[in-house]
């Protein structure tokens, strides 16, 4: 297995190599990431292990994994976890039934494109086994809200995520190494308590943050923008947003803390959603919250500051 | 004195994280694989960066790691502090320490003079001028400081290792509809009959198990409440189980028992029996006494009753004692761990207490 040592990620888009695989992501995710966000990605690279983000709802936990994959020229699957999901299908899933039914579609059909006799046209890789069985190069792999599944599914995907970077497929007798050393980003919530100690062990740990500047938000707003055909909003009217944004975060009393999307969506609804766009001056002037329905998302909450208006 | 050796800071730093952070050796290795590697460590800083997502797992132990890596920190710098000085001040002063000794005897030294004072002539000119404080060399020793992580994470069972080990009280039972599809019967039954007519279906198999749970409430059992608020939360989430009732009461349950913690809603212990046959698991939750220390006669006979109730009507039943086992003796908690099998509270007495109570001990 070829490592991915020499992948380095820089928060930098424009880092992305000349020459990219065919089927390299190619959407351009603005991504505003801390020093220390870049330096675990680095690290996880470097040590071939996973990589898992934790942290409040809305925090771009998720967009990250696009970010690198586009920056570093790479490949992306996408594995979105459900409360049903099984560790075997990030793997591999296989169509015992499509196959029975073959048999006898064939007499009829002869340009079916499948044999039933050869068991491998039936399996369909999942994202993991995507990455694994690529051959032309290292993959991105996010497993994202690894929290909203069974309690168990963590621990069935820790021989998976470590060496030797195999498994198994019984239906077809294969087994599936990985050529390169997939680079795996994993979010989590945490909706339902701890992920299992083995688990946490595999994996390296960062914890995303809520940017608490108006800088921060600042920056954030303008890599959003940047790749938007829309205006972006006045950087008058973008403080103001943020200050006051940042005020309602810091009185606390919410049940339901507004992240960075809500924050985006708002300042958007601000913009231009109405007739004429806010004025920094106004909003700042302003005793109560404007649009209060893209921030506030539950009825206490919802009570607290949209009954004022 | 600022020399800078990282592997020595990560064996530091790994010996006093260890047994909190949950590490291996495997993580160890890691960190030292890292350090060797062409992964730039110049500073302490790169290396606090860089074994920060590696070892803490939650953002508690990256404020714990903080702290620790202060310390550690500290240690080294100390430590390298000693060896800078030691070879230079050792020949020097070492040869003080008796001539001082002589110059204020102590009462007790007096008993013994002859040792003591030849040494004492012969030295005492050339050390007479230093007048340099004792040179104490202590070895470093990582000592295990007792601080309040304990105190603030005391969990005997954590609420996930709860929710994990409700899910081994089962008693499945295939009686749900049929709309599993078995694969290997429908093959062995096309290739049985010569051509395929319809798939064979399995039933769905359901968790017939009961549970009846009595908590002890109020009184000594006040610290606990947490934990049994804990546990009577994840017994009703655990889907799989199919009836869960929890009753409450204070200290034994004589006639009545309560339906909430509160204990304000009366239910007639027969009533609360009146559902429990023989496939009903039933799950004591009490002190017994043992949290106070002490031993009843009349809390004992009144509880003997009640078991003798239950075992009636069940042959599961447990007991889960949050007190730890040293602190049962001579307590009714003792006595009453003849009559029922009484575990503690932490996370193997809760697995034993659910295979006791499933009928697989």
């Amino acid at each position: 297995m070829k490592s991915a040592k020499h992948y380095r990620f820089q928060e930098d888009p424009k880092k992305r190599p000349q020459e990219v695989y065919p089927d390299a992501w190619n959407k351009q995710e603005p991504y505003v990431a801390e020093p220390e966000l870049v330096q675990a990605v680095n690290l996880a690279i470097h040590l071939g292990r996973p990589l898992l983000i934790e942290g409040e709802a809305g925090c771009d936990k998720t967009r990250l994994a696009a970010a690198v994959a586009y920056e570093l020229g790479l490949p992306l699957e996408r594995w979105d976890v459900r409360s049903t999901s099984r560790a075997r299908e990030g793997l591999y899933e296989y169509d015992t039934i499509l196959r029975l039914h073959d048999v006898e579609a064939q007499k009829v059909d002869k340009n079916l494109g499948r044999n039933p006799s050869n068991p491998e046209d039936y399996r369909r890789f999942g994202a993991l086994g995507k990455a694994f069985h690529r051959e032309e190069s290292s993959t991105v792999v996010l497993i994202d809200e690894i929290d909203k599944a069974d309690l168990d599914f963590p621990n069935d995907l820790l021989a998976v995520l470590d060496d030797p970077w195999e498994f198994f497929i019984p239906e077809t007798q294969e087994t599936i190494t990985a050529s390169h050393q997939p680079i795996i980003i994993i979010t989590s919530n945490k909706e339902k308590g701890n992920l299992p100690a083995p688990f946490l062990r595999r994996c390296l740990y960062y914890f995303v943050e809520f940017p608490n500047e108006t800088k921060r938000l600042q920056e954030i707003v303008e890599s959003h923008y940047k790749l938007q055909a829309e205006k972006a909003p006045g950087e008058g009217l973008v403080t103001a947003a943020a200050e006051k944004f940042l005020e309602v975060r810091r009185e606390g009393g919410l049940f339901k803390i507004p992240g960075t999307s809500e924050f985006l969506d708002w300042l958007d609804a601000l913009w231009s959603f109405g007739s004429k766009p806010y004025t920094a001056t106004g909003l700042r002037r302003m005793k109560s919250i404007p649009y209060p329905e893209v921030l506030f998302k539950l009825r206490a909450d919802w009570k607290k500051y949209a009954s004022t208006s | 004195m600022n020399e800078f050796h990282p592997e020595q800071l990560v064996e530091h730093l790994f010996r006093r994280i260890r047994g909190d952070f949950n590490l291996g050796m495997r993580e160890y290795l890691t960190a030292i694989e890292l350090v060797r590697s062409d992964w730039s460590i110049a500073n302490p800083d790169d290396l606090k960066q860089a074994l920060k997502p590696l070892w803490c797992h939650s953002r508690k132990e990256q404020r714990w790691f903080a702290t620790y890596w202060e310390e550690a920190m500290l240690a080294q710098q100390q430590s390298l502090l000693r060896q800078d000085k030691m070879p230079s001040s050792e020949e020097a002063t070492l040869p003080s320490v008796p001539p001082k000794r002589a110059d204020f005897p102590l009462p007790t030294e007096q008993v013994i003079p002859p040792p003591a004072s030849t040494p004492a002539t012969s030295l005492k000119p050339e050390a007479e001028p230093q007048l340099s404080p004792y040179p104490v060399r202590s070895p470093l020793m990582p000592t295990d400081v007792d601080t309040s992580i304990d105190l603030e994470n005391y969990l005997p069972v954590s609420r996930r290792a709860m929710r994990y080990t409700w899910r081994y009280l089962r008693r499945p039972i295939a009686d749900e509809p049929r709309d599993i599809l078995d694969l290997e019967a429908t093959v062995v039954q096309a290739a049985r009959d010569g051509f395929f007519l319809q798939p064979v279906y399995r039933c769905r198999d359901t968790n017939h198990a009961h549970l009846l749970m009595f908590i002890d409430q109020g009184g000594s059992m006040m610290p606990f409440h947490r934990f049994t608020r804990d546990l009577v939360e994840t017994a009703h989430e655990e889907r799989s189980l199919e009836h869960v009732s929890i009753y409450y009461f204070y200290n034994a349950p004589v006639q009545y028992v309560y339906s909430n913690s509160k204990l304000s809603q009366l239910v007639a212990l027969d009533e609360a029996l009146s559902h429990c046959d023989n496939d009903t698991s039933v799950l004591i939750v009490s002190d017994a006494g043992a949290m106070r220390g002490y031993r009843k006669l009349e809390r004992f006979r009144s509880m003997t009753t009640f078991l003798t109730q239950l075992k009636q009507r069940t042959s599961f039943i447990g007991w889960l004692n949050p007190t730890p086992t040293e602190r049962w003796d001579g307590t009714t908690a003792e006595m009453m761990s003849y009559l029922v099998s009484m575990e503690q509270m932490d996370e193997d007495g809760f697995s034993n207490v659910i295979d006791t109570i499933r009928g697989q001990a």
